[in-house]
This record gives C-alpha cells, sequence and structure tokens, in this order.
C-alpha cells in the first residue's frame, strides 16, 4: 500500500517538475541561408533562446526559387509554422484567407518605431511586422559619366538630365549603352517601371478606390518616357543579365536595390560606383518599396512566444547587426536607421533617403493580376506593337474587370 | 491449385492499382474540379459551373496560349515528318558509314529536353551562333535575340523541336520502309517506272500507317510542349502554350486550381477530337485482342 | 560512271551537312563543359582557348550535382527494376488469361497510352501534398512503377512464346508464381532489355512530373537542377554545360552499348514484325 502511494506521488512529481520546465518550441521559416549571413542569424537565435530559455526556436531555409510555393503549400495542407517571413508582395494573399494572425492589438508599442505598416495592413488590421525593407536607387556608373565629359559628383536630378547623360553614354561605343532595361520578367519588370509611374505623380487606383487611373495622361507619359530610354539607349536583358554587364562596366544607369552591393563586395567588382535617388519629372521622384515581414500562423499555439521573438528579431540592435552582414540598406526601424553604419555611408545614405519617398503596391489579394496587366502593358509597349496609349488602356480594362473599378 | 482467375487478377493488381490511383482518380478529379473555384490557399471551395470554362474563352491569356500551341502543332508537325521521311529514305540504301549517319541523326532524340533548351538558349542569343548564321545569310537577327522577340521565339523553339525529333521519327520511318517488300518495287523497275514514280505510287502508300501513327504520337507530344517553354522563355514574348497556362495559373503563385484544371480538360478535349480524327484515318485491319 | 560517282559524293556532303547541324550543338555543349570557367566561349576562341576539367570539379564541389546525379540514378534504376518485375506481371497475364476483366484492363493499358500526361499534373500535385508524398522520392516512383508501353512489349513478346514450358511445370506440379519467375522471365530477357532501356531512358530524362513534384535540393534530379540553375551572376555556360554533358553522357554510352534494343523498342508499336 505505501509503495503504491509513493509510486503515485513520484509520478505526479514527475508530472510537475516537467511540465513546469516545459520548452515551447516555435518554428520559424526564413530566406537568408548564404553562408555570410546565416551565420548572424543562427547566432541570434541563440542569443534569444539564452535570454528565453522556456523557448526554443526552430530554423528551416527556403529558397528565393521557390520559397513561396513552398509556404503556399505548407499553409494549403495546414502544416505551416509558427512563424513565417513572407515578402511583402504576399501578404495579402494569405492574410486574405485567414491565415496570418492579427497582431493589430499587439504592435502598439512598435507602431511608431518601424516603418513599413502599410504593407503589412489589410482591411484595417495588421498581419505581420515589418523586418527589413527595400527599395530601388538609380545606379550609375562614375568613370563612364566621367568620359561623357560629367562632373565627378554630377547626378542626374530630373528626367530629362537622365535620358540625356544616358544618350551621351550610348554615344561612347558600341559595346556601351546607357540604360539597363529589364526584359519581360515576371514579378521584377513592373518594380522598375512603377518608380518612373510614380514618380510622374500617376496613381494605380484613385485615392478613393473607385476608378483605376492607369491609362491617365500621367501614366502615358511615364511609359513613353521608359520606352524611350529602352529604345534609345537600353541594354535589354534579365535582371541578372543587366547587373553583369553594369557590373562589368557596359551600361550607365540601372535601377537596382542593395543586393547590388553585396554582389560588389562578395565578387570584389571594380566599378566606380554612383547612387543617388529616382530622378523625377519634378525632383525628387519616387521609387518602389518592398520588404521582408514576419508573420505569425494563425493556426500557431504558440502565438506568444512567437510574438516574443518577432519583437527581438526587430529590435534596433538586431537589425543592424543583420544589415551589416547582409550589406542591407534598409532596417525598418527608425533609430536602426540613426546608427552611424548607414550615416557614414553615401550610398547607404541613397536607400535611407529613398525609403522616405517610396511607394508600395496595395495590398490587395488581387495584385498579382493586377501586376500581370501592368507589366503586359509595358511588355506590349517596349516589346511588341510599340504603341503606348493602347496597351496601358488594355490593362485598365483588364484591371476593371478584376477590381469592378471603372 | 489456385484458381486462374484469381491468378490473373493478382497478376494485373500493379495495374489496376497504379491507374486507378494515379490515372483514374487525377482524370476524374481534374473534371470535378474544374467546375469548382478551388485555389490551394482557401478554406472553402464553390462550385461554380461552367463559369471557369466560360472565363477561360474571355482570358486573353488563355486565348493565345491555345493560339500558339495550335500553330505549334500546325507548323512542326508537316515539316518533321517530311524531314524525318527524307531523312530515312537517304540512309536506307546500304553504304559506307551508313550506320554513323544514323546514330548521330537520332543522338539529340534521346538527350534530355532540358539540355537542348538550355544549348539553344545560348545559341540564339544576341550575337550567338544563329544571329551570325543569319547575319551571313543576309537576314537581321534581332536586337536582343531570338528568344526576346515576339516574333521570332516561338519559331525558333520550333526550328528547335524539329531539329530534336526529326531523327527519332527517321528510324520509325526507316522500320516502316524496311517492310516494305522489295519485290514490289523490282516489278515497277521492270513496268518501267523511275524512282520518283516508285517513291509516289508503292512508297507513300506502304508508309501511311506508320506516317499515322508518327502524327498521331507527335500531335499528342506537341500539343503538350512545355519544358522548351519554361526553359528559354517562361512563357513570354507570345510564347505561352496551353500546358505553360496551366501550370503558371495552378501551381504558381496563384495556386488556382479550379482554374488551371478547367484549362487542362478543354486541352485534353481538344487532343481527344483530333486523335479521334486522325484514327479513325486509321483503320485497323487486325483485331488488338 | 561519273554520274554515280558524282552522285555519291554530293550524298555523302549532302548527308555529312545535315550530320553536322545535328551534332554541332552537343559537340558545343561539350566544348563548352571543357573551359576553363570565366573563359570567353565565343566563336574564335574554340580553338584557341585551352581544354580544362575544371568546371567539372567546381559543380561537384559547389553545387549539389552528386546528390542530384544520385537523385536521377537511384529513381532510375528503382523505376526501372519495378517495372521489371510489374510489368513483366501484368504483361504475362494479358498473354496468357484471356478474361473478361483482362481484356477491360487491356483496353485502359491502351488508353492510357491516348491519355496526355497534362491532365494529371494539377490532380498529382493536390494528391502528392495531401498524402504528404510531395517532394519525396515515393511521388517519383510510385506512378510510374508500371508502365503500358512496357506491358504491351511484354505481352506481345510472351504471346510468341510457345505455352509447352509452362504447361509441363504445371503438371510437375510448379506453383503459378515460380513458373512466373523461373521459367518465364529467363526467356523474356530480351523483351525485358528493351523494355529496361526505353523506361530508364524516359525516366532519366524526364522534367515535367520531378519538377511538378519535388522543391527541395535533396530530391532533385538532374535536369531539374539544370533548369532551375539560377546562379547570382548571369548565366554560367561552362557550369552549366559541364551539368548538361553529365546528364548526356549515361544515355550516350548506353546508346552505343543497347543501340539494337533501343531502336526495337522506339519502333515497337510502329510497326507489325
Amino acid at each position: 500500500m505505501k509503495s503504491k502511494v509513493f509510486i503515485a506521488l513520484f509520478f505526479a512529481f514527475i508530472f510537475c517538475f516537467s511540465s513546469a520546465s516545459a520548452k515551447t518550441t516555435i518554428t520559424w521559416w526564413q530566406f537568408w541561408t548564404d553562408p555570410d549571413i546565416k551565420p548572424v542569424i543562427e547566432s541570434m537565435v541563440s542569443d534569444f533562446e539564452k535570454a528565453n530559455p522556456d523557448i526554443k526556436v526552430e530554423l528551416t531555409d527556403l529558397t528565393w526559387a521557390n520559397g513561396h510555393e513552398k509556404i503556399a503549400i505548407a499553409f494549403g495542407s495546414s502544416t505551416g509554422p509558427d512563424i513565417v517571413e513572407l515578402g511583402s508582395d504576399w501578404i495579402a494573399e494569405f492574410a486574405s484567407n485567414g491565415l496570418l494572425k492579427d497582431v493589430s492589438s499587439e504592435i502598439a508599442p512598435d507602431s511608431s518605431q518601424l516603418q513599413g505598416w502599410g504593407m503589412s495592413t489589410y482591411q484595417g488590421k495588421v498581419y505581420a511586422q515589418p523586418w527589413i525593407l527595400g527599395t530601388r536607387v538609380l545606379f550609375g556608373n562614375r568613370d563612364l559619366l566621367n568620359k561623357a565629359g560629367y562632373d565627378p559628383d554630377w547626378v542626374p536630378v530630373k528626367w530629362n538630365e537622365l535620358m540625356y547623360a544616358a544618350k551621351k553614354i550610348n554615344r561612347l561605343g558600341k559595346n556601351y549603352y546607357g540604360w539597363g532595361s529589364n526584359t519581360a520578367e515576371k514579378h521584377r519588370l513592373y518594380k522598375k517601371f512603377l518608380p518612373f509611374f510614380w514618380s510622374n505623380d500617376a496613381q494605380i487606383f484613385s485615392d478613393d478606390g473607385k476608378y483605376c487611373l492607369i491609362a491617365s495622361d500621367k501614366a502615358v507619359y511615364a511609359l513613353t518616357f521608359y520606352k524611350q530610354l529602352n529604345d534609345s539607349c537600353g541594354y535589354v536583358d534579365t535582371q541578372r543579365g543587366i547587373e553583369d554587364a553594369f557590373l562589368n562596366g557596359k551600361i550607365g544607369f540601372i535601377l537596382s536595390g542593395d543586393w547590388l552591393l553585396k554582389r560588389i563586395e562578395k565578387e570584389h567588382r571594380k566599378i566606380n560606383l554612383m547612387a543617388t535617388l529616382m530622378p523625377g519629372q519634378k525632383f525628387p521622384g519616387k521609387s518602389f518599396l518592398g520588404g521582408e515581414f514576419l508573420a505569425i500562423n494563425a493556426a500557431s499555439k504558440n502565438a506568444d512566444a512567437a510574438q516574443k521573438f518577432i519583437k527581438y528579431m526587430t529590435s534596433p540592435e538586431n537589425q543592424v547587426k543583420f544589415c551589416k552582414a547582409n550589406r542591407s540598406a534598409n532596417p525598418s526601424s527608425l533609430k536602426a536607421q540613426q546608427d552611424p553604419y548607414f550615416k557614414s555611408n553615401v550610398i547607404l545614405q541613397a536607400f535611407i533617403k529613398q525609403i522616405a519617398l517610396a511607394k508600395h503596391p496595395p495590398v490587395d489579394p488581387d495584385w498579382v493580376y493586377i501586376e500581370e496587366a501592368i507589366e503586359g502593358a509595358v511588355e506590349d509597349a517596349l516589346f511588341g506593337d510599340g504603341l503606348v496609349a493602347q496597351p496601358l488602356f488594355e490593362a485598365k480594362e483588364k484591371i476593371d474587370k478584376i477590381k469592378h473599378t471603372e | 491449385m489456385k484458381n486462374a482467375r484469381t491468378v490473373a487478377l493478382l497478376l494485373a493488381l500493379p495495374w489496376v492499382v497504379t491507374f486507378a490511383a494515379f490515372w483514374l482518380f487525377p482524370v476524374v478529379y481534374s473534371l470535378i474540379v474544374g467546375f469548382t473555384d478551388a485555389q490551394l490557399l482557401a478554406h472553402e471551395t464553390h462550385w461554380v459551373g461552367w463559369d471557369n470554362f466560360r472565363a477561360l474563352f474571355h482570358d486573353p491569356a488563355f486565348v493565345s496560349s491555345l493560339k500558339n500551341t495550335f500553330l505549334f502543332v500546325i507548323v512542326t508537325i508537316p515539316i518533321t515528318t517530311v524531314v524525318s521521311l527524307s531523312l530515312a529514305h537517304m540512309v536506307n540504301r546500304q553504304f559506307k558509314g551508313r550506320g554513323l549517319f544514323r546514330a548521330g541523326y537520332f543522338v539529340p532524340s534521346i538527350t534530355s529536353m532540358v539540355v537542348i533548351a538550355l544549348i539553344f538558349t545560348n545559341l540564339y542569343q544576341r550575337g550567338g551562333y544563329v544571329a551570325m548564321l543569319a547575319s551571313m545569310v543576309g537576314f537581321t537577327p534581332p536586337q536582343n535575340g531570338f528568344l526576346f522577340d515576339s516574333h521570332t521565339a516561338l519559331y525558333a523553339i520550333m526550328a528547335m523541336d524539329i531539329w530534336m525529333a526529326a531523327g527519332y521519327y527517321m528510324l520509325i520511318f526507316l522500320a516502316g520502309l524496311k517492310s516494305i517488300p522489295d519485290e514490289l518495287y523490282e516489278a515497277a523497275e521492270l513496268s518501267g517506272a523511275g524512282k520518283i514514280r516508285q517513291f509516289f505510287s508503292i512508297t507513300l502508300p506502304m508508309l501511311k500507317p506508320v506516317a499515322l501513327f508518327i502524327l498521331v504520337i507527335n500531335s499528342i507530344k506537341s500539343f503538350q510542349v512545355f519544358v522548351e517553354i519554361f526553359v528559354m522563355t517562361s512563357g513570354k514574348f507570345d510564347t505561352s502554350t496551353a500546358v505553360f497556362f496551366v501550370y503558371d495559373t495552378g501551381l504558381t503563385t496563384k495556386f488556382q486550381f479550379g482554374y488551371a484544371s478547367a484549362a487542362a480538360y478543354v486541352l485534353f478535349v481538344i487532343i481527344a477530337v483530333f486523335s479521334a480524327a486522325q484514327f479513325m484515318l486509321l483503320r485497323r485491319r487486325q483485331p488488338l485482342w | 560512271m561519273v554520274g554515280g560517282v558524282m552522285r555519291g559524293i554530293g550524298r555523302y556532303t549532302l548527308l555529312s551537312i545535315i550530320l553536322a547541324v545535328m551534332i554541332f550543338p552537343l559537340l558545343w555543349m561539350f566544348r563548352v563543359s571543357l573551359s576553363a570557367p570565366g573563359a570567353s566561349i565565343g566563336l574564335a576562341d574554340v580553338f584557341s582557348t585551352g581544354l580544362s576539367l575544371q568546371t567539372y570539379t567546381d559543380i561537384f564541389r559547389t553545387s549539389h550535382m552528386g546528390r542530384y546525379l544520385f537523385n536521377s540514378a537511384f529513381v532510375g534504376v528503382t523505376v526501372t527494376a519495378g517495372n521489371i518485375l510489374f510489368s513483366f506481371m501484368v504483361g504475362y497475364t494479358l498473354a496468357r488469361y484471356r478474361t473478361l476483366t483482362n481484356k477491360l484492363v487491356f483496353f485502359t493499358v491502351i488508353g492510357i497510352l491516348m491519355i496526355p500526361a497534362h491532365i494529371v499534373i494539377i490532380p498529382l500535385y493536390v494528391l502528392m501534398v495531401k498524402a504528404h508524398l510531395y517532394d519525396t522520392y515515393w511521388a517519383l516512383i510510385l506512378p510510374w512503377l508500371v508502365n503500358p508501353i512496357g506491358i504491351f512489349l511484354v505481352k506481345q513478346y510472351v504471346e510468341t512464346i510457345p505455352t509447352s514450358m509452362e504447361e509441363a511445370a504445371r503438371i510437375d506440379g510448379a506453383g503459378e508464381l515460380s513458373i512466373l519467375f523461373r521459367i518465364v522471365m529467363p526467356m523474356c530477357k530480351p523483351a525485358l532489355a528493351v523494355l529496361a532501356i526505353q523506361v530508364f531512358f524516359t525516366n532519366w530524362n524526364s522534367f515535367l512530373f520531378p519538377f511538378i513534384l519535388t522543391q527541395s535540393d535533396q530530391i532533385r534530379t538532374l535536369p531539374v537542377a539544370l533548369a532551375l540553375y539560377q546562379g547570382h551572376q548571369a548565366i554560367d555556360w561552362q557550369h552549366l554545360m559541364a551539368g548538361s554533358t553529365i546528364a548526356v553522357l549515361p544515355v550516350l554510352i548506353l546508346f552505343i552499348i543497347m543501340q539494337r534494343q533501343i531502336v526495337s523498342g522506339i519502333t515497337a508499336g510502329a510497326v507489325k514484325q
């Protein structure tokens, strides 16, 4: 009898003890897998685990090639992770299907500290925390500009200045091109055209959302200019091809992001780099805004632990650490942006300034169709029949059908 | 002593199971899903009747992909058939090195289409070998390469397909040519018929079953052209085909299973009708079973 | 006489030109794969640039080429072995047992040959995802273990074998399975060789379904890896062609060794022998 009581007490004790020190394991799927940035992520994770001994974080790596699909399949078969890193253009599709946790009530302490909330707000609710943002700036080859007779610190400020300089560089020789022009590449071409579109004050939708303004005069002018750049001095290739040609000194100007800086460093490229804000009809112009966000699975059972981890990863110190390792230019944390690492680098400053003048596409589950229509119009204008207004009207009709706008 | 029927059934089981799980079920599933708005990420699926099919024919992306698919079939099949028949005819006689030529013509068709597509992506690029050849014969190559221009991209891919497949069908034609009895030619020779006359009066008619076999399998294959498009142009520059549309709509960003399945079924029906029409022309004299 | 020689030379010239056109792309691939990484590969450089095996050592070191090769080989061999077993079983039963069910089975086999593969792209994808077999070897193997062409080949061949040996064995009291595998299978070696080659080739080169049904590096097969090759730079032709050559080499070797079987497999359905 005594032994039975003892055994029962023993098990009860074990049970209480184990549940008291039960570890919560949260799973995180993220995209930063290459050898210079992964160790930084891992060290941040282990620091977090040390500070929070009751939480364990399991990382899963995703590649840019198929990460989106992998995430979609996981959520579609209800096997998604607790925390997932999402690109800004994917948030709408997951949020609209109720797959992400609504964190509107939790962001209050961070809302004024971080930039980019607009991209993770869907129908008035916030579904993800901004982590690292991204924009596009105008890169130029200083050597080619010098050859074309420009001062060593000249930057194009208006569109006609850009066009003139690009044409001058183009005339330097058969193997020189003024402008790197993206070919028809899905999910890429629109990010190169929209900066011109927005810099001319064109809008995709009217403010009240009732009208699609993609074929307005301003839009037609923007596409006409973009097409002229392409036709008169464009080196047409995929993003990779353009970057390569630019880094090899063949192209005068390209529109690109901060990953180019990483490439230059890793590959020891000798290029006299100029980085400046997007030129505008009236300076300055507006660029494209995107970014990486951290979201919690609506079905996650460890939402509190997940939230803790997200706040940790998006803290100013950790953002600076990440940006330094990855050569990223745009932390979402306003405090991080003040770090001397950014302030002392002219090129990074261009990015920081541009972010304040960047627009993002609407957070809409139908965005992928709108994007398709826009890209189709640009492709038609540049590589098809060469008309500009017509393709834009056709794109407007397609969008009208999808969004029931006028 | 096992019942013969049981044994027969057990032996056929692997096929029955495979067929049911991986062919019958999917074909039926595809048909049903085509009438819904199923999506990977959506919780609920609704019946939408013929909406998907209606929308498909108002969708410029689908219509142009169908147009490109038809274009592909109509252009490549006659040319491939003629080219492979010519090749077969030329290597049919006995001469030194015949085996080498035959093997050389055939080898491209047993390599992976992915490899061929990658090689030709380089050959077709701006300043590449094909561009140089084109300039030599006085034709100005497109500024950005053959694959970055909507006037040439699809035709460039077609040319590559013909190049690759000719050797394969050549072999089949060769087998067909061999099965024609020599006596027929000898008799024609004796009655004074020239080589050309012999070709049209004996060779072609005797090759009809083989030619039709080639037409059928080549059509079914060509209607489903996908790999080349995916590797070389990602469907851009007016090269999207029906299967590419199905892939793009159903298995990338949008994950619209219902809509994509409907598109797949439209293609399926087209292929079935086309094949049936071809089979009507080939009437079998011997029982299959 | 002279006319005959002239025509002969003319014919050889024409045939050789065509041969050059057919072979050139593959020769180019081979030549580029032997160029040093970073070396220029224009027409002028074909003879001037030296040969180097560095691309091959590179891709095995830096990419997962070894893994892709293993995956393709593993899947290819498994599917081939499976076919030798299962297609043989089904082909045999269709040849020997003329039951009503078998007639039905036969028509489904023929029917499948007519059904275009694309119709099962989405359903197979959904099936594999729901069954948690997506991105596993099972997805690459299961649907292809029994091949209709294989069944057809075996059936045709077995029909040409007299049943006397099987009858004799049955009278001796041997079990059906024993008869099948100990007596009939060895007699079918020629057909099975053709079947094995046909299945292996199709599988080794296949892209569509391995692409659709897998995703991670671990399971990826060689053609898919080549198609998805994305360096961070513009296309790196030297390495890409090295990978392509590796994909083509086994096929070429097998072709040289088993040419007769390959040809026989291709022409089997087309012409009544």
